[in-house]
Formats: C-alpha cells, sequence, structure tokens
C-alpha cells in the first residue's frame, strides 16, 4: 500500500522549527515511483529530470506547510508537447502517482480523452458530456490528447469552445479536485496556446518530449523483445539499426510505436519462415529473430 | 458406480438376498468410491458409533436406514432398481479433538449422498421425513448429529424460496444501509391487548424499526389475538405518523391449526400489518403453507426458531442449526432468528457466522472454520434476514455490527423496554448508538477497537444513550459455547 | 416533524465533510451515487425526483457533491438525499440512502381513519 502525505499534520503544540526532507521524501514514497520511471522508460532525460525538479517543488511545498508557510494551493496543470510515441501517456500515468502520493491529488487515477469525448454533436450536448468526464476525473488527473483540436475557429458552429470555457473555470476554481494535462504535438500546441492565452496562463509546467535517439531506439526495440522472451542474433541487430535509421526519416514515424509495430511484423515474418521451413522447431530457433525477418520490410525498398 | 469394490460388500445377487442378516456394508451402503453427482443429496453427519461398530459400518448403517433399508434381508429389494435408491456412504473422516487422548469419545464424519429421486418435490416435510425420520434412534449408533447438508440446484428449484427476501423488504421499508431494529414486547406474558400495544407505540415511536410478538403469545387468557392485533395496528400506525417512516410489528399467527392460522394471517392482512410472524413449532407443512400465503398476499414472513435448541444445541447428537436454516430459506421464510454470538443464548461467533452467511449469501463456499462443509449455491433463492436477538444492549453495538454486518434485524427486548427512563428512550439510545456505529464504520475507524469510544461520543450528545450504556455498561454473558466449530482458522503466512 | 427517514436521520444533520465521507465509502465500495429530491416525504413515496442520471464510474466524492450543492440551491424548500446504488449479482438495489437537506419547515402527518367492520378501521396518512 502506497504512504499518502497528509496535507496537513495535526497541530503539534509548539512550532516545529524545521523539516526533514529527507525523512518526507521517504515517507511519501515518491522516490520508488521515479526509480521505477527510470528504469522502464527508455531516454527521456529531460523529462525525467524535469519530473524530478516538479516532485522536489511540491515537496518542498509540502514541508513549508507544515511550517506554517503558506504558499497557497500550487498550479499543477501541465502541458506535455512531443511526437507520438514518446511516452506522454506513461509519464502522466506516473505523474497522477506522484501527485497523489504526495497528497496533492486525493485518488490518483487518469482519466485520458480526446476532443470527441468532451465535444458533443448538436446544440446543448457538450457540457453535460464534458461535466461527465471531469467528474470522472476528479479526485485525479485529466489527460487531454491532440488538445488543440478543441479550437476550430473556422468554424462558428464548432462546440469545442464551449468545453475549453468548462475547463478554464475548473482548472481556475477547482484545482483541489483535479489536475489537467494537455497534449500533442509541439507547433500545435503553441498555436493553441498563442490563440488561448487564458488556457496559457493556466499552465504550470510546460514538458517537452524529445524524440528518441536512433541509439535509444535501438534499446526500446531490445527491451521489447526481451519483455517478450525474443532475441536478436547478431545479423539481425544490424538490420535492426539500419532499419532504425530508415525509419525514422519517414513520414508518419511514432518513435515507440513504431518499433513496436515494426517488431510485430518481424515476428509475423520469423513465425511463417519456420512454419514454411517445417520439421522440429528447436527452442533457440522459436525464440529468435533472423535478418531477414527485418530485412523483408518495405523499408529497405531500393525505391524508399 | 463405484469402481473399486468394498471387499465386505456382496456382489452375488443370490448371495446378497438369501434371507438373513447382513452387515450393512455387506448390502452395499458403503461404497468408498462413489463420486456423488451433481444432482444428488448429500448429508454429513457427525457419528459416535457404540462400542465394537466400525465407523464404515455405522456410516453405512445410517445410509441404510436413512434409506432403503431394514434390519434384515427383503426379496421385495429385487422388485426394485435398488442400486439407485440405495444412499451410499462414500466417505467417513475422523472428527479432529475427540478419541483417544480428548475428553470426547471418537466420533466420524460419514458423508452420504442420497439419489434425487428419493424426495418429492418441494417438500421439506418429506426431505427431513426422510433424513432424520428414522436413524436418530437406531441402536448401534451412540449418538448422531445432522451436521451439514449439500443441497443439488436441481433440487433447490423446486421450492419457492422466501416469499419476501432482504432486497424486496428493505425497498418495502425503504431502510438502507443499516441493520434494521426491533424489539419484543415484554413481559412475555400477562400484559392485556392495550397496554400491549402501548408498548409496541412507545418503541416504534422512539426509533425502532419493528417490535415483536414472542414465540408463545398466541391467544391466552389475558389477551385474545384480535384485541392484540386491533391494538398492535392502531399503535404502528400512530408511529408511523409521528415519525415519517415506514413501521412494523411481527403478528404472532402461530395457533392450533392451519384453519387457525389462516384466519389470524388474513385478519392481520385486513389490518394492513407489512409483517406476521410464525414459530418453528408449528411443524414443517404448516411452515410452507404459511409461506405460500404470505408470497400470494405481499406479506413478509418472520419464523422464530422456538424449541430448535433442544435438539440444535449438543455437537454430538440432534441437528445443526445450519442445515435448520438451509431447509428453512428452502421452505420460504424471510426472517429467522440465527443467534447473536454475544448475547445471553447460545452461539460462539464463528459458528453463528456461519449461520448467517447461509441465510444471506448467494452461494456458500466450503468455510470449515464457520462450520459450512459444502459448497452451496443457493441458485436464485432468495436471501433471509438473520435475526439477532436475546440479551443484547447498545453497549455491544460495535462488536454486533462487525460480527454481522447491515443485513439483519438486531433485536433489544430487554434493551429497550428495560431502559431507566422509559420505552421511547430506550429506543431512541439504541437507534442513535446504531447509526452513528454505521457512520463511524463507513468513516473508516475501526469499530471493534474504537466502538466503546464512538458510542461514547455519540453519547455525547443524546442523554438516553448515556443512560443506557451506564445502565449495562457490565453486562456480558461469558459462558463457553457448547457448538463451536471443529475446525480452527489457520493463519495464512504474511 | 423532523422525519426519521434515511440512514442517519437520528443524528446531528451530516456537515458536508461527513457526506463526502459517505460518498467516498459508497463509491469504494463500487456504488454509484445518485441525488434525489422531493417535496413529498410521505414513507411510501418511494419515487423521489431525480436529479441526475446516476453516476456511474466516478473514483472521488467531488463530482456526487457538485450535484448535491446545485440540488440544493435549485430545491431550497424540498428534501435532498443521496442514494448508492449497488449492480452486483444478489442485490441490484439500493445500499445506502440518507438526506443531505431539509426543508426549513418540515411537514406533520396526520392519520386519517376510515371506520371498517366490526373495530377495524383502514388507515392512511396525510
Amino acid at each position: 500500500m502506497s504512504a499518502v502525505l497528509p496535507a496537513t499534520i495535526a497541530a503539534a503544540d509548539e512550532p516545529i522549527e524545521g523539516v526533514a526532507l529527507d525523512a518526507l521524501y521517504r515517507e511519501s514514497n515518491v522516490g520508488a515511483i521515479l526509480d521505477a520511471l527510470d528504469r522502464e522508460l527508455i531516454g527521456l532525460a529531460p523529462v525525467k529530470r524535469r519530473l524530478r525538479e516538479i516532485a522536489a517543488f511540491l515537496l518542498v511545498s509540502r514541508a513549508r506547510e507544515r511550517l506554517g508557510l503558506s504558499t497557497g494551493a500550487p498550479s499543477l496543470h501541465m502541458s506535455f508537447t512531443g511526437n507520438p510515441g514518446t511516452g506522454k501517456t506513461t509519464v502522466a500515468m506516473r505523474m497522477a502517482e506522484i501527485l497523489h502520493r504526495l497528497g496533492y491529488v486525493r485518488k490518483g487515477h487518469l482519466v485520458a480523452v480526446t476532443r470527441d469525448d468532451l465535444v458533443g454533436q448538436y446544440i446543448g450536448h457538450t457540457a453535460p458530456k464534458t461535466k461527465e468526464v471531469l467528474k470522472r476525473a476528479m479526485g485525479g488527473v485529466l489527460f487531454i490528447d491532440e488538445a488543440y483540436y478543441l479550437y476550430r475557429p473556422e468554424n462558428e458552429r464548432d462546440y469545442g469552445q464551449e468545453a475549453i470555457e468548462i475547463l478554464l473555470q475548473v482548472m481556475e476554481n477547482q484545482r483541489d479536485d483535479l489536475v489537467v494535462i494537455l497534449a500533442g504535438y509541439k507547433d500545435r500546441m503553441d498555436t493553441f496556446f498563442r490563440s488561448n492565452p487564458g488556457m496559457a496562463s493556466r499552465i504550470a509546467h510546460h514538458i517537452d518530449f524529445p524524440d528518441y535517439s536512433a541509439e535509444e531506439l535501438y534499446a526500446i526495440a531490445e527491451l521489447m523483445l526481451s519483455g517478450m522472451q525474443y532475441r536478436l542474433d547478431p545479423h539481425a541487430a544490424l538490420a535492426m539499426r539500419e532499419y532504425i535509421d530508415r525509419r525514422r526519416g519517414q513520414p508518419h514515424f511514432a518513435n515507440a510505436r513504431s518499433i513496436r509495430n515494426a517488431l510485430d511484423r518481424a515476428r509475423l515474418r520469423q513465425a511463417n519462415r519456420l512454419f514454411a521451413a517445417g520439421g522440429v522447431a528447436t527452442r533457440e530457433a522459436l525464440a529468435t529473430i533472423a535478418a531477414q525477418d527485418i530485412r523483408a520490410s518495405r523499408v529497405f525498398d531500393p525505391a524508399a | 458406480m463405484n469402481r473399486r469394490i468394498d471387499p465386505e460388500a456382496i456382489q452375488d445377487p443370490r448371495e446378497r438376498y438369501r434371507a438373513g442378516v447382513l452387515k450393512y456394508r455387506q448390502m452395499g451402503y458403503w461404497q468408498p468410491d462413489y463420486e456423488p453427482k451433481e444432482t444428488d443429496v448429500i448429508a454429513l453427519f457427525r457419528v459416535t458409533p457404540q462400542p465394537g461398530v466400525d465407523p464404515e459400518e455405522a456410516a453405512a448403517a445410517v445410509a441404510g436406514e436413512s434409506s432403503t433399508a431394514t434390519w434384515t434381508v427383503v426379496w421385495t429389494d429385487r422388485l426394485t432398481a435398488c442400486d439407485q435408491y440405495r444412499a451410499k456412504a462414500y466417505r467417513v473422516d475422523p472428527v479432529p479433538n475427540t478419541g483417544p487422548g480428548t475428553s470426547t469419545e471418537q466420533q466420524w464424519f460419514a458423508y452420504i449422498a442420497y439419489d434425487l429421486d428419493l424426495f418429492e418435490p418441494g417438500s421439506i416435510t418429506n426431505l427431513t421425513a426422510s433424513i432424520i425420520g428414522n436413524v436418530f434412534g437406531f441402536k448401534p449408533l451412540k449418538a448422531l448429529r445432522l451436521e451439514d447438508m449439500r443441497i443439488p440446484v436441481a433440487y433447490l428449484k423446486t421450492f419457492d424460496g422466501p416469499p419476501t427476501g432482504i432486497v424486496v423488504e428493505r425497498e418495502r421499508l425503504d431502510k438502507f444501509g443499516r441493520p434494521l431494529l426491533g424489539a419484543t414486547v415484554k413481559p412475555k406474558l400477562g400484559l392485556s391487548g392495550k397496554n400491549y400495544g402501548r408498548v409496541v407505540y412507545e418503541a416504534l415511536k422512539g426509533g425502532l424499526d419493528f417490535t415483536k410478538d414472542d414465540e408463545n403469545i398466541n391467544s391466552q387468557a389475558f389477551m385474545h389475538w384480535r384485541d392484540r392485533f386491533l391494538n398492535c395496528l392502531e399503535a404502528v400506525n400512530r408511529a408511523q405518523a409521528a415519525s415519517g417512516e415506514v413501521k412494523g410489528h411481527y403478528l404472532n399467527v402461530s395457533a392450533a391449526t392451519m384453519e387457525d392460522m389462516y384466519e389470524r394471517a388474513e385478519f392481520a392482512k385486513e389490518l394492513g400489518s407489512m409483517i406476521v410472524m410464525i414459530d418453528l413449532v408449528i411443524g414443517y407443512t404448516a411452515i410452507q403453507s404459511m409461506s405460500k400465503w404470505a408470497r400470494r398476499n405481499d406479506m413478509i414472513l418472520h419464523l422464530h426458531r422456538a424449541g430448535h435448541s433442544t435438539y440444535t444445541r449438543q455437537k454430538s447428537h440432534g441437528v445443526s442449526f445450519r442445515v435448520i436454516a438451509k431447509w428453512m430459506r428452502m421452505a420460504g421464510v424471510d426472517h429467522i432468528h440465527a443467534g447473536t454470538a454475544v448475547g445471553k443464548l447460545e452461539g460462539d461467533p464463528l459458528t453463528v457466522q456461519g449461520f448467517y452467511n447461509v441465510c444471506r449469501e448467494s452461494h456458500n463456499d466450503v468455510d470449515l472454520a464457520r462450520g459450512l462443509f459444502f459448497e452451496q449455491p443457493w441458485a436464485g433463492l432468495r436471501k433471509m434476514m438473520p435475526v439477532a436477538s436475546g440479551g443484547i444492549h447498545a453497549g455491544q453495538m460495535h462488536q454486533l455490527i462487525d460480527l454481522f454486518g447491515d443485513d439483519c434485524v438486531l433485536q433489544f427486548g430487554g434493551g429497550t423496554i428495560g431502559h431507566p427512563m422509559g420505552i421511547q428512550a430506550g429506543a431512541t439510545a439504541n437507534r442513535v448508538a446504531l447509526e452513528a456505529m454505521v457512520k463511524a464504520r463507513n468513516e473508516g475507524r475501526d469499530i471493534a477497537r474504537e466502538g466503546p469510544q464512538i458510542l461514547d461520543d455519540a453519547a455525547r450528545a443524546c442523554a438516553p444513550l448515556a443512560q443506557a450504556l451506564q445502565t449495562w455498561k457490565d453486562v456480558t454473558f461469558d459462558y463457553t459455547s457448547t457448538d463451536t466449530p471443529d475446525f480452527a482458522v489457520t493463519a495464512t503466512p504474511a | 416533524m423532523r422525519i426519521t427517514q434515511g440512514t442517519f436521520s437520528f443524528l446531528p444533520d451530516l456537515t458536508d465533510a461527513e457526506i463526502r465521507a459517505q460518498i467516498d465509502y459508497a463509491l469504494a465500495q463500487g456504488w454509484s451515487c445518485s441525488v434525489e429530491y422531493t417535496d413529498e416525504p410521505h414513507p411510501r413515496n418511494t419515487f423521489w425526483e431525480m436529479w441526475c442520471a446516476p453516476l456511474f464510474d466516478l473514483k472521488d466524492a467531488a463530482g456526487v457533491m457538485q450535484e448535491v450543492d446545485a440540488c440544493r440551491k435549485a430545491w431550497p424548500d424540498a428534501y435532498v438525499k443521496v442514494s448508492a446504488f449497488d449492480s452486483t449479482l444478489g442485490f441490484e438495489t439500493t445500499r445506502l440512502s440518507f438526506i443531505v437537506h431539509r426543508p426549513g419547515r418540515e411537514p406533520d402527518f396526520a392519520l386519517v381513519r376510515t371506520e371498517g367492520a366490526g373495530r377495524t378501521q383502514r388507515y392512511s396518512m396525510r
């Protein structure tokens, strides 16, 4: 059972002079989550650093509260920008847990939505839809993916604006009840914030999720494969690196997601290769991806 | 069909049916590798054989005498498909903590399976006449107890079950989320109709949900039943108007004959009562008739288990109350007295919890620590509300809720009427104690440990409760229980 | 007359924090909460007006409290209650129900008697 810091402790008889931050950190058990994040997610160094900074800030806010130094409730709403497959949803879930353990959200669950979950199809439909989503997310974190789709100024009959108004209200007045994380491509989020200064002003933390490097993508591929109890033989390893180099530059590259898709296709080809070969498939053969399983990809076509 | 044949069983039919006396195990009543069918009724007996009788023979004898056998071989057996009708004793286990080195004679658990065709559909009278009708006086057994039964779904489906059930009862009362409160009118005997109604009015107005006739209040010289009914319904309705809540009084319609019972029940209905009451001693046939009547007339049916402890209390001989509870759920009653554990009447806490689970779970798992030996699905038969009644008071509220949860009726007869400031105060004290305890439990407090503190806190805003706690705070009933479980809870490693 | 319907009506009126605690308990059991109101508190009236549809899938009391507050504001002279519903097999019914708001003046009930045959009376409440 995870420890959760109470927002305030029972009043002591004498004022406390200081708070042992180490002890507070241990008590909250936030360290376990941050360490797990380090282990489970490859790369994302700037994101992980940012997360630790935010955690430290929130921890110190707690410490100040205990000493009666009030700052008011810190704003916790965030924006995560980056290409698809860079870990935004995963980190949002971890963020919800961290906020819960530090006592900033009451229950710590994550509700992930897109525009369609918030905006209605006809008049009077949007407000109840948005409010229903908000109610479900209360006590936890609301993650809105591709949030910029809420704003469609070119269509005056678009109901997205209504959803934005309601969100702005809640983000300002019910900070105790809900934390909102908006996510999407960086350039489009920038445009969205420029056109919606009210929204921009409510975001306390902007975190950018850089694309993975080729080396990081290769490490992700290895991690995924070992999790599924496969390995690459030396030629396949080489082929994988080449695959990554080529694929990155191509359109619609979704980072870790694209790697997963590529691995799924490689596994399919391996299966068919073994089946066509017939006879007894050894444990070794069943667990190994060979070079041809990867090189069969269209990515290697001379025309590409 | 058994695969491994008991070496003593006689296979050749001409040998088997020659006139004379055979051991029961020779006649085929002991079949160690019989696999009970889904549709078999299974009974578990606790057997104390006479000296010199081996356990398999004793089990076979029980099987035989509760099904087709008699003391000597009869040729007419061969006119029947006797292999099917014969009950099969298929397993015998020693009972823990009995035998050499203990203070109890060696006892054995004997498992016996009965074919479904032996029983009339939908008849508790027939089920009981079959299983316990003959065998308990049998000389080769020193003592015998029917410990538990597994009723197959195929047989359960021939019964209507409780006419109302816990869910519908609550919906009729519009009361959710807490145990219901009741009280038996005291003194047990002697009040006239009008005075009786006065007690009912005071108790209901003070805050109880129900009041109750005692089991021996039928129709006597000091109060005729019609006077009681008229006065009680006046009191119930006055209390309802004075509180804005649904109230009820269990009118006891038990009588000498079924015709009298129907007459009394009809009058209760005419007066607008929502609930009537019967005693166990009216008999299984009468109980099923009244259940049918209750269902037809939208009446909640309360059963007082009068007389049960003559045969349920001693572990060595009789019928366990858990079996009675199963029969009553099948016969179809809505409330059944099932024990308090902490009050004045017999009841070990775990055993009583076992009874409560039989009453109100949709499916019983095996739970040896609570005395449930079989997995028992209830096939959609409605749930019975267990009633805790007998020597309990407001100061035990935390123990009662901790042991029994919300779906039960807690009856504080003496604990209401004996309150120093009067009956209304007694009722209010119980109701405030109950609501405060439920509220605290929902808020996450550990009521088993903090119960007394919670009661004291609630008493600060409620004088009647403070007085009740003071009057009865030292009352406990600490005697060694006679009907304890045979299997202890084993602590699981962390 | 203080009508004693609902699970906690013999205790002092619940504070908002206490109401929240009960809602959190209900949500933790997996029950869905709803808010209902009425101006007809007769004990046989089990169909109060639904302020909103039952709120399924909530993890925190805040969403329910919003509706409670809105209902209390919209109907200051009505009774408002919170009910928690359990949809599991064998129950499929309300498991908890308590009043969260009472009108300033609560009505009394008068008992109406209709004479029947013999000494019997038929009772109703007005």
